[in-house]
């Protein structure tokens, strides 16, 4: 039971940020490689302010504010930059990032991480704090599926398809990319205020490249763009990943194996969608 | 001085490995992002073999070469190839792919813990007030040698006209009767033996660590997009750039009272640096314009 309440937590924490960042990479093809940047923010602030004055609504304030600036450059660049110089700059932020939150001591305690976060008294036990994590999953579904169908899904997808030929019809990408960017900072914060409260400790090695991977991963195996897909994807990857702990190997090897098993899912995925990844453009 | 000859030495391993993937950017249009595994790959064959099996050094470095060759032939056929004609980007995922599971076998092969090509003390000289070791020295010539031979190749023979036809207009240069393909081919091969050689550099050096692989294509990568993607010379001027502002970062009092900024800064400066410079120039700093009728 402690093990189905675990996976249960886990899945429902991947889904708001994930189908957020699913929105950017996956329906408007921009790449957004750098939500682990995002994370780092929005979790530290959380984290920081909560533990100095013991607010969690100040909390998630200060935790979504954080989130909502850092996007607001990404998505700039995203503007700014070529498809594929955003890919690589989003990194490189996020290097940078974790950089800061690493060497930042008196404010991060570094590479030790924050311990001790505190609970809400509503969340006293995991399976409270695992239920109301899947119930704001499902929401979070239910909000993504209508904004698939709304007027900005359909914009998103233009400017995807097409750029140049969606400007020309009057949609504009940089209030596009913002909203785009703004909903994965709230899914982003949504997810740290959770996380944070379930894991009682922030730690850095979170925030590492192999998280940023699993997003891809998910993304590619459920279909790019896909929320019914991608949220499959997210529900049997991370069965997959959890998994592997009970498996027979040792504990030195867990964490290398893991990347070669994701590593070969994630090539799979791209050549299995190989084609509709990233579409050609239609043309008369 | 010393700041100086530091930037040079870092400079010259960016360059090293820059300078091959800017030519596989302009030609092909693909991102490696397995680029710094397979640096690191290269350095630590070299280790195996001249640690492990006692091999002589110079053989070793052939070996740590060669495995670089194949590793990036493999990777051109196997994850390159059957992807970039549907699409450019499509390397860059696969190439991401690639670079976990290269991270995975250099976990389990080699293990975590750092590993040096060259035990023992470096013996140093004093030029012009500062202090470089005998290896650093060799390893700038060497990296400067290599340039210039790229600088012949390209600008002087029959292959290096057919590089920057491709690079300059693909579809002219087929219809001419280059083979691209074979060009490809070629410059992905070797691109990957610069990496190699890159990866020998950081484990003579230094040492070789399997977290320094993503790092290293981040950087290298900020020197093409800095540059002017596809480039060549932009990508080695924005790798020695990046190098001098990150020892100049941590060299120089910048900070209030006198103070240092914290050396663990150093990357993420540089690379905020690169950042805020391609949001006001985002073509790079030499923009190469394709050719039209």
């Amino acid at each position: 039971m402690p093990f189905f309440i675990h996976i249960l937590f886990v899945i429902s924490n991947w889904i708001p940020s994930m189908l957020s960042h699913n929105v950017i990479f996956g329906k408007g093809k921009i790449f957004h490689f750098g939500p682990m940047g995002v994370a780092i923010i929005s979790s530290y602030g959380i984290v920081i302010t909560l533990k100095s004055t013991g607010s969690f609504a100040l909390a998630f304030l200060v935790g979504l504010v954080c989130a909502l600036l850092i996007s607001a450059v990404f998505a700039w660049l995203s503007v700014k930059l070529e498809p594929d110089a955003l890919g690589v700059i989003t990194l490189a932020m996020h290097i940078a990032i974790l950089n800061i939150a690493i060497n930042w001591t008196s404010l991060t305690r570094g590479a030790l991480g924050i311990p001790g976060v505190p609970r809400l008294s509503f969340f006293s036990s995991n399976t409270t704090l695992s239920i109301t994590m899947a119930v704001v999953a499902v929401l979070w579904i239910i909000f993504m599926l209508y904004l698939d169908r709304s007027s900005f899904g359909r914009q998103i997808s233009a400017l995807a398809e097409h750029e140049w030929y969606a400007k020309s019809i009057g949609i504009s990408k940089i209030k596009i990319n913002l909203i785009a960017f703004f909903i994965y900072a709230l899914g982003m914060t949504i997810v740290a205020f959770f996380s944070m409260q379930y894991l009682t400790i922030l730690h850095p090695n979170d925030f590492m490249f192999p998280a940023f991977i699993f997003y891809i991963t998910c993304e590619l195996a459920g279909k790019p763009g896909s929320v019914l897909g991608v949220t499959l994807a997210i529900v049997l990857l991370t069965i997959l990943k959890e998994g592997l702990r009970f498996m027979p190997i040792p504990t030195g090897l867990t964490g290398p194996l893991e990347l070669i098993i994701f590593g070969v899912i994630l090539f799979v995925a791209v050549w299995w969608r190989r084609d509709s990844v990233f579409p050609n453009t239609r043309s008369v | 001085m010393q700041l100086i000859f530091n930037a040079l030495i870092a400079g010259s391993l960016a360059a090293l490995i820059a300078g091959g993937l800017s030519l596989v950017y302009g030609t092909l249009g693909v991102f490696n992002m397995a680029l710094g595994q397979m640096v690191l790959f290269g350095g630590y064959i070299t280790w195996f073999l001249h640690i492990q099996m006692e091999i002589p050094l110079l053989m070793s470095i052939c070996g740590g070469a060669l495995f670089g060759a194949l590793l990036a032939w493999f990777t051109f056929e196997v994850f390159v190839n059957p992807f970039y004609k549907r699409h450019r980007f499509l390397p860059l995922v696969t190439t991401i792919a690639l670079s976990m599971i290269l991270d995975g076998l250099i976990l389990i092969i080699f293990k975590s813990s750092p590993k040096g090509i060259l035990q023992g003390l470096k013996n140093s000289v004093e030029i012009f007030g500062a202090i470089i070791s005998t290896e650093q020295i060799a390893l700038i010539a060497f990296t400067i040698l290599i340039l210039c031979s790229f600088a012949y190749v390209l600008h002087s023979t029959s292959i290096g006209r057919k590089i920057r036809a491709v690079v300059q207009h693909p579809q002219a240069a087929m219809s001419l009767g280059i083979r691209s393909p074979q060009l490809h081919r070629l410059i992905f091969i070797s691109s990957g033996v610069l990496a190699s050689f890159g990866g020998i550099f950081i484990g003579i050096d230094q040492n070789l660590s399997p977290v320094l692989g993503f790092p290293i294509t981040i950087k290298a990568y900020a020197a093409i997009i800095a540059g002017g993607r596809g480039h060549f010379w932009g990508a080695i001027i924005c790798a020695y750039l990046i190098a001098l502002i990150e020892q100049l970062v941590v060299g120089i009092p910048l900070l209030p009272g006198g103070n240092y900024i914290p050396a663990g800064y150093q990357h993420s400066v540089a690379l905020f640096f690169i950042i805020v410079f391609l949001i006001f120039k985002p073509t790079g700093l030499f923009c190469s314009r394709l050719r039209t009728a």
